[in-house]
């Protein structure tokens, strides 16, 4: 135990001794900050609430259902506005106005910046001590490559795990900067399959970032087979980019077809079985898709470690 | 007999349906220092990766201390501190960082270990400098000393002195043989260059495609009472000499301008001159040849060429 511990340990501080990590990281940072600024220029953070918010928010309404006989394009976006504030007055839950916790919220779609930046990681961990002839070190140690292969697998999801913390936690002083705090954990109102609920800031972020993990770790899996199989990380970093953003094409293509929900990208959004969008193909549970990613996770893994382990180690 | 520090019994590759290795057998003792020599491409690197489990073994084995590197990989790999190819590390860490890393490889390094192995190969100043900015010498240095950590019972420099200058290659001769006869190390040592290492070996394999062509001590041949030698003499008049050699000695001498040679034993050599001298027969040199393992290396590859 405390081998495998010193292996994890060797990999994750040659990951963040490498000038590229703390580039990638300075990236991650300015891009916080743009979508900060983005934000507080065109005024999207919405309208702040006194005392009689009650009284403000029927006025809207009012003003909003005026707009709506007027304009007839406006009736569907209107009409869920007017629900929402409604929803407010019923439940007595004051429209907090847009504070870090929201901001942490919205960034969550910059998680597929870390799922880019892992597959980075991901797909140079094995092929680069290829290329820095290194691998021969590693492997004239008294530790079954196994081992070595598990240990920076391990190495890979820590990297992401400290990414993600990091996104949150710069977001979150970011948007305490920008737009202060609103609470330790205020009330939010949102809608979703079951129709508007108010939940916590803190769930809103776990749900929101967690299901985003799903698509980042099977990428990172897929870049880190790739990377071991090809020993080429430009090779692992390309295929798995590219997968990551023509996934869904590939799966809207061939959408008509029976086999479609067994392909990976049409499994890995299982934010689907949670809106009014559905899955892919009706049939689909989310337990299946659970089971579909289980079994792509074995492939990639057995298959990394096939070749990992049994290959002969020679000259350039 | 010394102790067997490593053994092969008929070490065979096969890629494809090609044998690349053929059959090697030898073992190399506690204390000594063996010498792998052989032409590029004769197999040397490939039978160094089967050694270190780099690569899978199609036949025979090799064992370390008796263990198996094939069935018994992790005990048999604890005795082994290797540089295959080239000191590669890792380019953005320190000196330091390298050894470290290596360090937490394997069981019971301690700090003291590496501040020793540092002192030994000399990289004192160095040492907190990103390897990346390492001269060859350097980064060989460092390999020797990353290979030695874990106090290995036999360790393998695959061409060791690739690269580095005159000055540098007595430094690592220097450590070899001190390990060998101080630590007890088993050592090989491989190199496409004679002269590289005939200095430091006890004893010098030699293979060409992929077969073990014969195993020279070079003490053997340094206690050989009264060799043979090929001896070279500017003389002048050189056809007064001839015939001194011939009157006197019995040697049937070849002349060439000016120069005359000879076979004849070492011991006859001063009374040769003596005569030569006393039939005023003018003298300037006398070359007495020593290299008689490096003829040997080009008989038993069977060409003249190394390359």
């Amino acid at each position: 135990m405390g081998k495998i511990f010193s292996l994890v340990w060797n990999e994750v501080s040659k990951i963040f001794i490498q000038k590229s990590t703390w580039i990638m990281y300075i990236f991650l940072a300015l891009l916080v900050i743009a979508v900060a600024v983005i934000t507080t220029t065109t005024d999207m953070s919405g309208k702040e609430y006194g005392a009689d918010w009650k009284e403000e928010l029927r006025a809207e309404n009012e003003q909003l259902t005026e707009e709506m006989q007027e304009e007839e394009f406006l009736t569907e976006v209107n009409t869920q506005e007017i629900e929402m504030n409604q929803y407010h007055i019923d439940n007595d839950i004051k429209p907090v106005t847009y504070d870090a916790w929201q901001f942490v919220i919205d960034n969550a779609m910059l998680a597929s910046v870390i799922s880019l930046l892992t597959i980075i990681v991901a797909g140079g961990i094995v092929a680069n001590e290829f290329r820095w002839g290194t691998v021969k070190q590693l492997l004239i140690r008294p530790i079954p490559r196994s081992m070595i292969l598990l240990s920076k697998y391990i190495a890979v999801l820590i990297f992401a795990l400290i990414t993600l913390v990091l996104l949150l936690v710069l977001s979150w002083l970011t948007g305490a900067l920008v737009f202060g705090v609103a609470g330790s954990n205020p009330e939010l109102v949102v809608r979703n399959y079951e129709g508007i609920v108010s939940v916590s800031a803190i769930a809103e972020v776990a749900s929101g970032y967690g299901f985003k993990l799903v698509n980042l770790f099977m990428m990172a899996t897929f870049a880190f087979m790739i990377s071991s199989i090809f020993r080429n990380s430009a090779l692992a970093i390309g295929t798995a980019v590219f997968l990551m953003m023509a996934g869904t094409s590939i799966v809207q293509f061939f959408a008509d077809r029976e086999w479609s929900k067994y392909i990976l990208f049409a499994n890995t959004d299982l934010t689907v079985y949670d809106s009014q969008m559905g899955p892919v193909q009706e049939e689909m549970t989310m337990g299946f898709s659970i089971g579909v990613l289980a079994v792509y996770w074995i492939v990639f893994m057995v298959a990394s470690w096939l070749f990992f382990t049994k290959r002969d180690v020679a000259g350039q | 007999m010394a102790e067997t520090a490593m053994e092969l019994t008929g070490l065979t590759k096969k890629i494809g349906s090609k044998k690349i290795i053929k059959e090697l057998d030898f073992e190399i003792h506690k204390g000594e220092v063996f010498g792998f020599l052989g032409p590029n491409g004769a197999g040397k690197t490939t039978t160094i990766r089967m050694m270190v489990g780099l690569m899978g073994i199609t036949g025979g084995d090799v064992r370390i201390l008796g263990k198996s590197v094939k069935s018994d990989f992790k005990d048999a790999i604890r005795e082994v501190g290797a540089i295959v190819e080239n000191p590669e590390m890792y380019p953005f860490m320190t000196g330091m960082q390298n050894l470290k890393h290596f360090a937490r490889m394997s069981p019971g390094v301690t700090k003291e270990r590496i501040s020793q192995v540092i002192k030994l190969v000399g990289l004192e100043n160095a040492i907190k400098t990103k390897v990346g900015r390492y001269s060859l010498g350097m980064r060989q240095r460092l390999g020797i000393a990353q290979a030695l950590l874990h106090n290995p019972s036999v360790l393998i420099l695959d061409e060791p002195t690739n690269g580095l200058d005159p000055a540098g290659i007595r430094e690592i001769r220097k450590y070899i043989r001190k390990l060998a006869d101080e630590d007890n190390v088993a050592v090989i040592i491989s190199s496409h260059l004679l002269s590289e290492i005939e200095l430091m070996c006890d004893r010098i394999g030699v293979i060409k495609n992929g077969e073990l062509i014969g195993i020279q001590s070079v003490h053997e041949q340094q206690t050989e009472e009264d060799p043979v030698r090929e001896v070279r003499v500017e003389a002048d008049p050189a056809d007064s000499a001839l015939r001194v050699l011939k009157a006197h000695h019995g040697i049937e001498a070849a002349g060439d301008e000016g120069f005359i040679t000879f076979s004849a034993k070492k011991s006859l050599m001063p009374s040769i001159v003596a005569s030569l001298v006393s039939a005023d027969v003018l003298v300037y040199r006398v070359e007495v040849s020593s290299a008689s393992l490096e003829d040997k290396f080009f008989d038993l590859i069977g060409e003249n060429v190394i390359g």
